[in-house]
């Protein structure tokens, strides 16, 4: 170790020697320079994007997310799958086929194919889920802002969350079927009506945790409005928990939706559904199962990578995952 | 300290306390009263959780008074007051804060948390304005204004704490709070920050309430220091003044408490421990009064008597030195 550090100070005297004097001359010392940030730029989202795709399998999962959603959305427009038209009811033959080129989930008690009912099913299922989880989060972010904001708000929401959570959601449900009858516009508003009180109660913990530290203090040294701090210096913050709720939420209100229309409290008999179809074929369980597993199956798929897709990103979103 | 110079900010009476939802209420500040004149450093100084801070954000109305008042350049500014006022008075009192870490908003770029100000009051003719005032901001503390575009946490903590002062300075104030500006920075930059803000001071004719805890620091920037223990201000006092005669045994304690860079003194300096329990506290109830001219102590007149007796007694030994 010591022989090579001599040997190291005997090379550097040697080079010094050779050097000619005039090869050498001052530097000017510039303040500025020390002041200079040589590491690149950092963008958020562009880090979020460098985070999310480090991860193979993630990405796997997205492709499939989104070739799985496309397909749902597209295949029933070409299908022309109607739960009102059974073209072969009075054809025995082609009730319970097994799964086939043809049919490649086979056929069902009423002769359609299999196929084309769960992916008519599940494109109201994505749908409705979406557009409640849209709803949701933009009537609860807000409303969650501002109530965890001002303390004068805080204690009439708070009365009127304890009111709301505690009506037992299904019999909410029931009445409201029974009031508003069943279809798109009723369940949509069923599924949104009190849900977005949860968002904005969620919203409003996680602005109570941040609003008092020392950088919005600063803000209102500055005079900032409220609404202003809230977009620029509380919800920029929220983003990773945001998408951590929204990944959560789309396939629990799938899970919702499959559930009322289970129970009879969904859409009417004239749109498909997942939980529709899994209701109907539950008859059918232990003679043809694979009528029950497939649209559980197809469920399962949408809503777990979903939510595995939707963590990862709400991880990537994170800023603490981008060093 | 002479009467003729104006009075920029004047505390009066002013009590701060908290309540735990109970009956308990936490008296934070009790019943502080001081002036700040035009263009000086005022230090406030105090042990942890002696309120200096609550003091500092009470100015700013970040925290309420329950009692007193405070007033800007003659005009009240504590309680309610006009929108107008209220825009006036944010514009002319700024704050420094203590942790550069926290209080700079991490998701936006330094060009907007520099800009907020000018964003809410709409201080600027046009974006190039706005883009002007801010290089200009960034100059001042010696920042480049390529900076614009880059997020706080790529900088450095005396970085940061610049970037809080061009924020501060960009609203064009007189007074400024500077709530412990220096204590989470390394020792290396301290001396680089407390240059700027004096540099600073000069250009632009700013008054300093300097909040802080060292004492040598405060020797060194402050005009006029206030010693605060346990909500109440103990002593105020010329800086020179202050060093030279501490008069209440809190402020005997504290300057105690500096440490010396010189071996020999380090090795004889004795350590005062302040013991309010074990003080004699008899006799009627103290208040601050002025002992010298602008040497204001808190004592009763029993404590005061003391205290001249002690003034008389250091003069004494201050003569004999410099006869001998």
């Amino acid at each position: 170790m010591s022989e090579i550090a001599n040997n190291e100070i005997m090379n550097e005297t040697a080079v010094e020697e050779q050097l000619p004097a005039d090869a050498f001359e001052f530097a000017e010392f510039d303040e500025k320079e020390s002041e200079h940030i040589a590491a690149p730029r950092y963008s958020y989202w562009g880090s979020v994007w460098k985070t999310f795709i480090r991860n193979k399998f993630t990405v796997g999962l997205a492709i499939f997310i989104i070739i799985l959603v496309a397909f749902a959305i597209i295949q029933p427009m070409f299908s022309g799958y109607d739960p009102m038209i059974a073209p072969y009811i009075n054809d025995s033959s082609h009730k319970f086929q097994s799964p086939s080129l043809k049919y490649l989930f086979g056929t069902d008690n009423v002769g359609n194919s299999v196929f084309d009912a769960v992916f008519a099913g599940a494109r109201n299922s994505i749908i409705i889920s979406f557009v409640c989880t849209a709803i949701n989060m933009l009537i609860g972010i807000p409303v969650g802002a501002l109530w965890g904001f001002s303390k004068k708000l805080d204690k009439y929401m708070i009365e009127i969350y304890n009111v709301i959570s505690n009506v037992p959601f299904l019999l909410l449900a029931m009445i409201l079927s029974y009031v508003l009858g069943s279809g798109y516009l009723p369940l949509i508003f069923t599924m949104t009506c009190t849900d977005w009180i949860y968002v904005a109660y969620f919203i409003r913990t996680q602005v109570m945790i941040i609003r008092d530290r020392e950088y919005n203090l600063a803000s209102k040294c500055l005079g900032t409005p409220t609404w202003t701090m809230i977009t620029k210096n509380i919800l920029p913050y929220l983003i990773s928990v945001i998408m951590t709720y929204v990944s959560r939420e789309i396939p629990a209100l799938i899970s919702y939706e499959v559930f009322l229309s289970y129970m009879g409290l969904g859409l009417s008999a004239k749109y498909a559904s997942l939980g529709k179809l899994i209701s109907q074929y539950t008859s059918f369980m232990t003679g043809y199962p694979h009528l029950f597993w497939i649209p559980v199956g197809i469920l399962a798929c949408i809503s777990i990578s979903l939510y595995v897709v939707g963590q990862r990103l709400a991880d990537a979103a994170d800023p603490r995952t981008h060093m | 300290m002479s009467n003729d110079r104006e009075v920029i900010l004047s505390v009066k009476h002013v009590d701060v306390s908290f309540d735990n939802g109970g009956k308990k209420r936490f008296r934070a500040v009790k019943d502080a009263t001081f002036d700040i004149y035009r263009g000086e450093t005022f230090a406030l100084v105090g042990e942890s959780g002696s309120g200096k801070t609550t003091l500092g954000r009470a100015i700013l109305r970040i925290n309420e008074l329950s009692n007193g008042e405070i007033d800007f350049k003659g005009k009240r500014i504590s309680g309610k007051i006009s929108k107008e006022e209220d825009t006036n008075v944010i514009r002319s009192i700024q704050m420094i804060f203590q942790d550069p870490a926290a209080s700079l908003n991490e998701r936006a770029t330094i060009e907007y948390c520099v800009s907020e100000g000018l964003y809410n009051f709409h201080l600027y003719k046009d974006e190039a304005d706005r883009i002007a005032k801010v290089d200009k901001a960034l100059e001042d503390v010696g920042l480049l204004p390529e900076h614009k575009s880059r997020y706080p946490h790529e900088f450095s903590g005396g970085q940061r704490q610049r970037v809080g002062i061009a924020r501060a300075m960009i609203m064009e104030p007189e007074f400024i709070v500077a709530d412990e500006p220096i204590s989470a920075l390394d020792v290396s930059i301290r001396a680089q920050v407390l240059n700027l803000m004096n540099k600073l001071k000069e250009e632009k004719g700013l008054t300093y309430l300097f909040i802080a805890h060292d004492l040598s620091v405060v020797r060194f920037i402050a005009d006029r220091i206030a010693v605060i223990h346990l909500g109440r201000i103990v002593e105020i006092a010329d800086s020179e003044e202050l060093f030279a005669h501490p008069l209440h045994p809190y402020t005997v304690s504290l300057l105690s408490a500096v440490p010396m860079p010189d071996p020999q003194i380090e090795k004889n300096r004795k350590l005062v421990v302040y013991d309010n329990s074990k003080r004699d506290l008899s006799g009627p109830k103290p208040v601050l009064q002025e002992i010298t001219p602008g040497h204001f102590v808190f004592a009763n007149d029993r404590e005061m008597a003391e205290y001249r007796e002690k003034l008389k007694k250091m003069d004494e030994e201050k003569k004999n030195l410099t006869n001998q």
